[in-house]
C-alpha cells in the first residue's frame, strides 16, 4: 500500500467544478434578488445568508465532531471515512470567512430588529433580564465579535491538530504513540466542541429571540450538525466506492455501521427537539412559550409537521430495516433527503423570527447554493489532496479486509 | 451398532479449529442434509452463512411488538384522561398529547425489547429441560475447547452408516451416535 495507489479519483475533481458551478448559479441568483426585492434586499439576503451559514458551518464541525469520535472509538466505519471527514473539517477556514458578512455588514439586519437585543431598551417593558442582558450587551457588537474570534480559534486549533496529526501518522505509520494522542484529544475535544457550540448557537441563532432562552439549544444545533456531516459521508463514500482506488473496498458491513449511526442520530434529534418541546409546552410560561406560538401556527405549523414527519417518522423507518442500512442504493438517498430536511429545520428555526410567511425564497435557494457549493468545492479540493484511504493508520488492513462467505 | 432409527437423535462429529467445522459445515449443506446443527464454545464468523441460514422472525415480532406497545401506552393514556376519568390539569387540554410521550416511548422500547428476548426463546424452543445432544458422551467439550456438528435423524437423506462414514470424509474425529431418549 503506497499513497501512490490511495489518490482521489478523477470524479472528485468534477465535484469539484460542479461545486463552482452551482456557487456561480447560487451568486448570480443573489444578484437577481436585488432587482426583485429592491429595498427589502439586505435584510432578505441576510436572512437567507445565516440558514446557509449555519448549514455549511454544520458540515464542517460535524465532521469534526465524528472525526473525534472515530478517533476515540476507531471503529471499521470511521476509518474508511476518515479522509472526507477531515477534508471537510479543513473548509472550517472558509466558513470562517462566510461568517465576516453577518459580523460586518449583517448585524443590524438579523439582531437590530424592534425585537432585537441591539436595539433592546435598557429598562422598562421589552428589557432584557439580567443576564441576558449581561452575556449579550457587554462589549455590544465587540463582545459578539470577540466571542466569534474565540469560538473559532478553538475549532481551528481543533481541526489543525487533527489534520496536522494524521498527515505525521501517514509518515510514521509504527508510531504507537500518536494512536495514543489521538484518543487522548479527542475525548475532551468532543466536549470542548459541544460546549462552544452551544454559545454559538445561542450567539448567532437563539439571540434572534433575545428574550427567550433554552437550554438544549446548543445540543439541538451539535446533533443537527453531526446528522448532515453523517448523511454528507454516507454519500461521499458510495461516490468514491464508485471508482479506484476505493472500488470494492466499501461493503455493507462499513454502510451498516453508518446506517446504524445514523439512525441513532435521527432518533437523538427528535429526542433533543421533544425535550425541548416538552418542558416548555409543560411550563405554559409567557417568556418562554413565544418560541412555539410563532413556529406551531399558521404556515409554519405545516413545516413543523412537515419537519417531525420527514425529519424524523420516515427515516426512521426506512432506516430500521437492516437490509436498507446496508444497500448502496437506498442508504445515500435517504442520506441526501435528510440534508436536505436540516435546510428545512434551519428555515423553521431561524426564519419565524422575521416573518409569518412560511415560504422559501429565491434568496434561501441563491445563498445556500452559493455557500454550499463554494465549501462543495473546497472540501474536493481538500479530499484531492491526500490519499483517500488514512494508510498509517493501524487498524486500516483489518478495516478493508474482506471476510470470506 | 444398529439400532432402531427412531432411537436415535442423530449423529455427531468433532472438529478441534472453527475453520474446519466452517469449512465442515459448508460441505454438508452442499451434500443435501438442511437439518443439522453446529455447537460452539463461542459465536463463530461466517458460520450461520455456511450453514444456509436465512431470515428469522425475530426483527417482525420485535417490530409487532415495539408497535404495540407504543400504540398501547398512548391509547391507555388518551383512555384515561379522555374517557374514563377525565381532569382539568392546570387547564391543559384532555388530551395533552406532548404529556403522553414519554410512557409512548417507554413502553414501545419494553415491549420491542420483551419481544425481541421472549420471540427469540419461542422460535429457539426454549426453555427446553433436557436435550438428545447432551447424550453424546464428549459433548461437555463444546463449552470449552471442541466444534461439533450433529446431522440430525429427521433429515430425509440421514442413513446411519451413510452419514457417519461421511462426516468422518470431512476429518470429523470421534464420530458417533447420539441417542434419543
Amino acid at each position: 500500500m503506497t499513497a501512490q495507489d490511495y489518490i482521489a479519483p478523477e470524479s472528485v475533481g468534477r465535484l469539484q467544478q460542479r461545486g463552482l458551478g452551482a456557487a456561480i448559479v447560487g451568486l448570480v441568483a443573489c444578484g437577481i434578488g436585488y432587482f426583485i426585492y429592491g429595498d427589502k434586499y439586505a435584510g432578505q439576503f441576510f436572512h437567507s445568508y445565516l440558514i446557509a451559514f449555519m448549514f455549511v458551518l454544520g458540515l464542517s464541525l460535524g465532521s469534526l465532531g465524528l472525526l473525534m469520535l472515530q478517533h476515540l472509538t476507531s471503529g471499521h466505519w470511521g476509518i474508511m471515512i476518515r479522509r472526507p471527514l477531515e477534508s471537510a473539517t479543513r473548509v472550517l477556514p472558509v466558513v470562517a470567512v462566510f461568517f465576516l458578512p453577518i459580523a460586518l455588514f449583517g448585524m443590524q439586519h438579523l439582531y437590530g430588529g424592534p425585537d432585537g437585543w441591539l436595539n433592546a431598551p435598557p429598562n422598562g417593558e421589552g428589557q432584557l433580564s439580567d443576564l441576558q442582558k449581561s452575556y449579550l450587551k457587554t462589549g455590544g457588537p465587540l463582545g459578539f465579535y470577540g466571542r466569534a474570534v474565540i469560538y473559532f480559534l478553538i475549532w481551528l486549533a481543533l481541526v489543525f491538530i487533527f489534520n496536522q496529526w494524521s498527515k505525521d501518522q501517514d509518515a510514521h505509520r509504527e508510531d504507537r504513540k500518536l494512536r495514543r494522542r489521538f484518543k487522548m484529544l479527542a475525548g475532551p475535544g468532543i466536549i470542548l466542541y459541544v460546549f462552544v457550540m452551544t454559545f454559538a448557537a445561542i450567539d448567532w441563532v437563539m439571540s434572534l429571540s433575545p428574550h427567550w432562552a433554552s437550554t438544549i439549544y446548543g445540543f439541538l444545533f451539535v446533533i443537527g450538525q453531526i446528522i448532515s456531516s453523517m448523511s454528507l459521508m454516507i454519500v461521499v463514500l458510495i461516490f468514491l466506492s464508485r471508482t479506484a482506488p476505493m472500488e470494492g473496498l466499501v461493503q455493507s458491513r462499513h454502510l451498516h455501521d453508518l446506517g446504524k449511526l445514523l439512525f441513532a442520530f435521527v432518533m437523538l434529534w427528535a429526542y433533543f427537539s421533544f425535550s425541548q418541546l416538552l418542558i416548555i409546552w409543560s411550563g405554559n410560561l409567557p417568556e418562554e412559550i413565544s418560541f412555539y406560538r410563532s413556529r406551531l401556527y399558521g404556515g409554519w405549523g405545516f413545516v413543523a409537521v412537515f419537519v417531525l414527519i420527514f425529519h424524523f417518522f420516515v427515516p426512521f423507518f426506512f432506516l430500521l430495516p437492516r437490509d436498507v442500512k446496508r444497500s448502496a442504493k437506498l442508504l445515500p438517498k435517504i442520506a441526501m433527503w435528510l440534508i436536505f430536511m436540516r435546510l428545512v429545520d434551519l428555515f423553521w428555526l431561524t426564519r419565524p423570527e422575521f416573518t409569518r410567511v412560511a415560504v422559501p425564497n429565491l434568496m434561501d435557494l441563491g445563498a445556500i447554493l452559493a455557500l454550499a457549493g463554494i465549501w462543495l468545492a473546497v472540501f474536493a479540493w481538500n479530499l484531492k489532496a491526500q490519499p483517500v484511504l488514512p494508510l498509517g493508520d493501524p487498524k486500516l488492513e483489518e478495516a478493508i479486509a474482506v471476510h470470506e462467505h | 451398532m444398529i439400532q432402531h432409527r427412531s432411537h436415535i437423535y442423530g449423529v455427531i462429529g468433532e472438529f478441534e479449529s472453527p475453520e474446519q467445522l466452517v469449512h465442515a459445515a459448508a460441505k454438508i449443506r452442499e451434500e443435501g442434509y438442511r437439518y443439522y446443527e453446529c455447537y460452539t464454545p463461542f459465536p463463530l464468523e461466517g458460520l450461520p452463512e455456511a450453514m444456509g441460514m436465512r431470515r428469522n422472525m425475530v426483527p417482525l415480532i420485535t417490530l409487532i411488538g415495539g408497535l404495540v406497545g407504543g400504540l398501547g401506552g398512548f391509547g391507555f393514556q388518551y383512555w384515561v384522561n379522555v374517557i374514563s376519568y377525565p381532569m382539568n390539569i392546570a387547564g391543559r387540554p384532555l388530551n395533552s398529547w406532548p404529556a403522553f410521550i414519554p410512557v409512548t416511548f417507554e413502553l414501545t422500547i419494553l415491549c420491542a425489547s420483551l419481544s425481541a428476548v421472549f420471540g427469540m426463546l419461542a422460535l429457539n424452543g426454549l426453555p427446553q429441560p433436557h436435550h438428545p445432544i447432551f447424550n453424546a458422551p464428549r459433548f461437555s467439550h463444546a463449552s470449552s475447547d471442541r466444534f461439533f456438528v450433529c446431522i440430525q435423524a429427521r433429515d430425509k437423506k440421514f442413513h446411519l452408516e451413510a452419514t457417519a462414514r461421511f462426516l468422518q470424509g470431512l476429518s470429523a474425529h470421534h464420530v458417533s451416535e447420539v441417542q434419543d431418549d
